[in-house]
């Protein structure tokens, strides 16, 4: 649990509790190279963004504040760069992600059940890591191989002619594998 | 005034100034077209697409708030497809609103619904799906409230945020339906959001709305609504005040008027709730053994006559004294005044302005002959250089202060001269930060530095500069010292930065100066504000528009007290007490013997209380001041109160100097009369009744006249605020031209000499306001603190405000939106030091110096410099002025506020 210090530098009012945000302290340390290279770069928001979830693997909490205070870049301009890309993570995910394809094709040939079930199978929600750190599921759009539908994506790896079960069961293979 | 165009909309023909927009055309010529994202402050969105109109030659429909008008163009507004395209827009919006109404905002949004009869269900196509959405509410501010599923997604909030106020807090979060506006990281209380509500009032539906009072108010059941001008601050805002049930519950920003064209402030829109609040005083309250007991009118009138008059034909006419007020009106003030000088029969009158603005006028007088600000609100937004110093006009001025991000967003070179960061800063091009009090070596190194480097005005200088050339060389010989390595040891700043600013000042086409407290409220205050003037006349940066020097005002109506003469030194208009033609015409026009107007010169505010002490004034009438709170080292001004024989004070709440009062009278707040205030800019603003007095509270000039009649002296005839308007036209030369009915839709700026004189928006055009007309140099040198850090008393306090509070916090902390934002004292103190005396952020903390002490809470920031302490001067928890001194600035008698040397400790928690 990390507590979050207000910025100092702003109009002074009373202190409000500290916000409680749920995520691990990052080292924000690792940020100060990528500040020094894009500070006064016009246009720098992205890659800003995008660096930071290099390091992390997301964007951390802490990093807006840090990134805020040190580019001068409002937060509520990162903040709604961050959530209107999907590239952009808001939270840790897991060693693992399943990326279900919700195309058309993929629609078509019901989707929905896919995730329906993988939701069900590690009980998160679309978008949601798993307790133990292993899984991230997510919905994307097309993956490019339709013919397969409906397919879904882990590391890298492809799995077509999907039904709930089948995925279910890839992932379970999966779980069991880190395990040994 | 640009060119004018013909066109015509749906066959009317219209001329309209080329490339004005479309739809604001359409609107101004009484042509309705339906609108939701347009705004006339705001730039063309495009975004709710009602705005649809035919361009003939043009392609498909053209949305009229993204277009110019131009010559020959020919426009339909209303046919049957476009008012079909309409209403099909308006369904898809409809489709995922929450169209619950609770009566507490006007709802733009509702208003076209019913229009195009879709407020019936059976007229709809599509089911409404917002409860899919599951659209988040943010209701951790203080002041508003925001649900996404009422929201339309029409970018009003965050151009307001960003385009009119400058703050840019407001964004978009996530896309498509499913995107909705966030402050900072989606928690509005944690942004920094300031509250000013400038969202709430443009946003047309009621996604965003107020909060305060959200529970009470029904626009249906709302009584009146009164234009009126804003009690806090110098700006002057015109307020629309809202009143249900005899109270009121919203204020909104008169849009289309100066100064503010409906921008307001934190304090100005939800401020108001003092006026209803229970600690108002209401009846006349005389001390006996020690208590106050209410009394009649009748009773504590008769008692202040009978010992004003005592004390008179006892001691003298010298041994009275008054305040008048700066947050009364203009009439309340000039028979204030016109009392003093009648029925005390001395010139002993003074007011806050000692406190605040009083070197910056002396100064100003001295060198251009006119103490006032030069120039116009908006004319912050257009000057191609602007200069703040000793200013945090953010927090002090915030209306002001949008002008001038308005400004900055389209070039204005913002340089910011503050020892304590400001959030200017973030918006200036250069920040110099000098140590405390070192002003004038700063200014000096700046001024060689423009003469070193040929950027002074020559011709300026020899047309416009008493003395011409001659004069210069000698500021030239004086400032040759200050060489910018004497000016970076002196001030701690460092060349390149003073050196940089001075040329962008210099070189700039137009340049405007805004002073402040910072630069005034100084032991120096005069030399330094000097210094200043002096940079503005070599360069030349006044007597044009845009450019010269303004010192915003403290309080709403500071200017206007000054001007109708509560002065110990000058009658109405700025016109010296020696001077005997104008004592001649007073004495006629206030029909006393010309032998009674008294013409030396009087006490100012501290030289009262000291004469106080020494017991050579015995009686006071204090009339909405709090001497107990703003006046330097306050242990001393509580023995010169005790010291009093009388002592009578008029004000809306108690106080911190009620308690030594003998007598204490209810008096009448902004918001129940009638009368003026005067601005900054010199504008004459209308104050109007909105709500009746509490109890039997009477306004200040109605008390005042009865004291005087009783006393057996008469101050006048008046049946109501005009009748002494009117006088005050014949009394005052610059207010001569201003009426009631010529300020009854906006204000007119003075010098205003007569009924057809429009006003004058810029002083010094045709010259400065000198004997000669020219304006005078005054070379200073910079001279060290008498009162410096010592091994002792280590670190230099500043002290100032802050944007939730205002001045002694009579009126403002009775307000639960700015209590809400900050009620409590703290003293900023740079991390190293907080370190160095094993203190921890949010650790009480005693300050003390042999004037005295305080306890407050310590907050570790980099706002301020090591060894430099702030805090705000507004809570009686921590009185800073038991900390400051009366070493008063020997030209204008201000005190010193902003340098007071200080020990610092830790609090001991008793019990553990």
């Amino acid at each position: 649990m990390l507590k979050l210090k207000a910025n100092i530098m702003r109009v002074q009012r009373t202190p409000r509790k500290e916000q409680q945000i749920d995520q691990e302290p990052v080292d924000l340390s690792l940020l100060d190279s990528l500040i020094e290279k894009y500070k006064h770069k016009k246009g720098n928001l992205i890659p800003l963004l995008q660096g930071t979830q290099d390091l992390y693997g997301y964007v951390p909490y802490e990093a807006f504040l840090k990134l805020s205070r040190e580019t001068g870049i409002p937060l509520n301009e990162m903040y709604g760069v961050a959530t209107f890309y999907t590239q952009f993570r808001l939270n840790p995910v897991g060693k693992h992600i399943i990326k279900v394809c919700h195309g058309t094709a993929c629609h078509v040939q019901d989707a929905e059940t896919i995730t329906d079930a993988l939701e069900d199978a590690l009980k998160i929600e679309d978008g949601e890591t798993t307790d133990d750190g292993l899984f991230t599921l997510e919905s994307v759009a097309c993956l490019g191989c339709c013919s397969l539908a409906p397919v879904m994506m882990i590391d890298g790896n492809t799995y077509g002619k999907l039904t709930g079960k089948k995925a279910v069961k890839i992932v379970k293979e999966l779980k069991i594998s880190e395990r040994n | 005034m640009s060119q004018l165009v013909n066109l015509t909309i749906d066959g009317k023909p219209i001329q309209a100034p080329e490339g004005a927009n479309l739809l604001q055309t359409a609107l101004d010529n009484g042509i309705r077209i339906p609108f939701l994202c347009y705004h006339r402050k705001l730039s063309p969105t495009g975004a709710c697409r009602m705005c649809v109109t035919r361009i003939k030659g043009q392609k498909g429909l053209v949305m009229a708030c993204t277009v110019q008008v131009e010559e020959g163009m020919e426009v339909t507004a209303f046919d049957d497809e476009l008012e079909s395209a309409r209403k099909r827009t308006l369904e898809y919006l409809l489709a995922e609103h929450n169209e619950h109404y609770d009566g507490t905002y006007y709802d733009e949004f509702w208003y076209w619904i019913q229009h195009y009869d879709l407020d019936i269900p059976e007229n709809r196509h599509y089911p409404n799906i917002y409860r899919q959405m599951h659209y988040p509410v943010d209701d951790t501010s203080p002041i508003l409230s925001y649900n996404a599923s009422k929201c339309i997604k029409c970018f009003r909030c965050i151009k307001a945020c960003d385009e009119v106020q400058g703050k840019n807090v407001l964004s978009f979060s996530q896309r498509g339906i499913a995107s909705y506006i966030v402050a900072g990281i989606d928690h509005w209380d944690d942004s920094e959001c300031d509250g000013c509500g400038e969202c709430v009032q443009l946003c047309p539906t009621g996604a965003l709305v107020e909060k305060p009072h959200r529970e009470e108010i029904n626009l249906e059941r709302v009584e009146k609504t009164v234009r009126t001008t804003c009690p806090y601050c110098g700006v002057g805002c015109q307020l629309l005040l809202y009143v249900q049930n005899g109270k009121i519950v919203r204020a909104d920003g008169v849009e289309g008027i100066p100064p503010n064209d409906g921008r307001l402030c934190v304090k100005g829109r939800f401020g108001y709730d003092y006026v209803a609040h229970p600690d108002r005083l209401t009846h006349p309250l005389i001390k006996k053994n020690g208590t106050f007991e209410k009394a009649s009118w009748d009773e504590a009138l008769d008692l202040i006559a009978r010992k004003f008059s005592e004390i008179r034909k006892r001691y003298g006419t010298q041994a009275l004294g008054g305040y008048g007020s700066a947050k009364c009106t203009n009439e309340d003030n000039y028979l204030f005044q016109k009392f003093i000088r009648i029925a005390f029969g001395n010139n002993n009158l003074d007011y806050c302005t000692r406190l605040c603005h009083a070197s910056t006028v002396t100064a100003m007088l001295k060198s251009l002959g006119s103490g006032a600000g030069s120039n116009s609100i908006e004319d912050f937004a257009q000057t191609d250089c602007l200069f703040i110093t000793g200013n945090n006009m953010i927090e002090t001025h915030p209306v002001t202060a949008t002008f001038v991000k308005n400004g900055q967003y389209k070039g204005t070179r913002v340089i910011v001269c503050d020892p304590k960061w400001t959030k200017m800063v973030n918006y200036a091009d250069i920040w110099l930060q000098p140590k405390l009090g070192t002003d004038v070596a700063l200014l000096n190194g700046m001024i060689r530095v423009i003469i070193e480097e040929g950027l002074i005005g020559r011709d300026f200088i020899c047309n416009w500069v008493d003395g011409g050339m001659e004069a210069f060389e000698k500021l030239r010989e004086k400032v040759s010292g200050y060489t910018p390595e004497e000016t970076e040891r002196i001030t701690g700043v460092s060349p390149d930065k003073f050196m940089e600013a001075a040329r962008i000042y210099a070189r700039s086409a137009t340049a405007m100066i805004a002073t402040g407290m910072g630069l005034s409220q100084q032991q120096v205050g005069t030399n330094m504000v000097f210094s200043l003037i002096n940079m503005m006349l070599i360069t030349g940066q006044v007597g044009k528009e845009h450019a010269g020097i303004d010192p915003p005002r403290g309080q709403n109506n500071v200017q206007g007290v000054t001007d109708i003469g509560v002065s110990p030194i000058n009658f109405p208009g700025y016109i010296p007490v020696g001077n005997q033609d104008n004592r001649r015409k007073l004495a006629q026009l206030w029909d006393v013997p010309f032998e009674d107007l008294p013409d030396k010169p009087g006490l100012t505010t501290v030289e009262i209380m000291n004469a106080a002490y020494d017991g050579q004034i015995k009686g006071m009438y204090i009339m909405g001041e709090n001497p107990m709170m703003t006046d330097p080292n306050l242990n001393h001004t509580g023995e010169s109160l005790q010291s009093l024989e009388f002592l009578v004070v008029q004000d809306i709440f108690h106080t911190e100097t009620t308690p030594y009062a003998d007598v204490i009278l209810p008096a009448a707040s902004f918001a129940e009369k009638e009368g003026t205030f005067v601005n900054s800019d010199r504008r004459v603003l209308r104050v109007r009744k909105a709500v009746e007095k509490p109890g039997l509270a009477q306004e200040d000039w109605r008390i005042v006249d009865q004291i005087a009649r009783r006393m057996g002296y008469n101050v006048g005839q008046y049946e109501n605020a005009r009748d002494i308007f009117e006088e005050i036209r014949q009394a005052t030369p610059i207010l001569a031209g201003v009426t009631y009915d010529r300020i009854e839709h906006e204000g007119l700026q003075w010098p205003c000499p007569d009924t057809s004189h429009p006003g004058t928006p810029t002083l010094f055009l045709e010259g400065f306001k000198t004997s000669n007309g020219l304006g005078i140099l005054n070379p200073v040198d910079y001279t060290p603190q008498t009162e410096p850090a010592s091994p002792e008393y280590p670190y230099v306090l500043n002290t100032g405000r802050m944007l939730y509070q205002y001045h002694t916090s009579t009126m403002s902390r009775r307000n639960k939106a700015l209590s809400d934002f900050a009620n409590e004292s703290y003293v900023l103190m740079h991390p190293g030091d907080v370190r160095a005396n094993g203190f921890r952020d949010g650790d009480r903390i005693r300050l003390s110096n042999p004037r005295g002490q305080l306890q407050t809470t310590v907050r570790s920031s980099q706002q301020v410099k090591p060894g430099e302490l702030f805090m705000p001067f507004h809570f009686r928890e921590a009185l800073v002025n038991k900390l400051t001194r009366s070493d008063l600035d020997p030209d204008s008698r201000i005190p010193p506020y902003k340098f007071s040397a200080c020990k610092v400790e830790k609090v001991e928690m008793s019990g553990g």
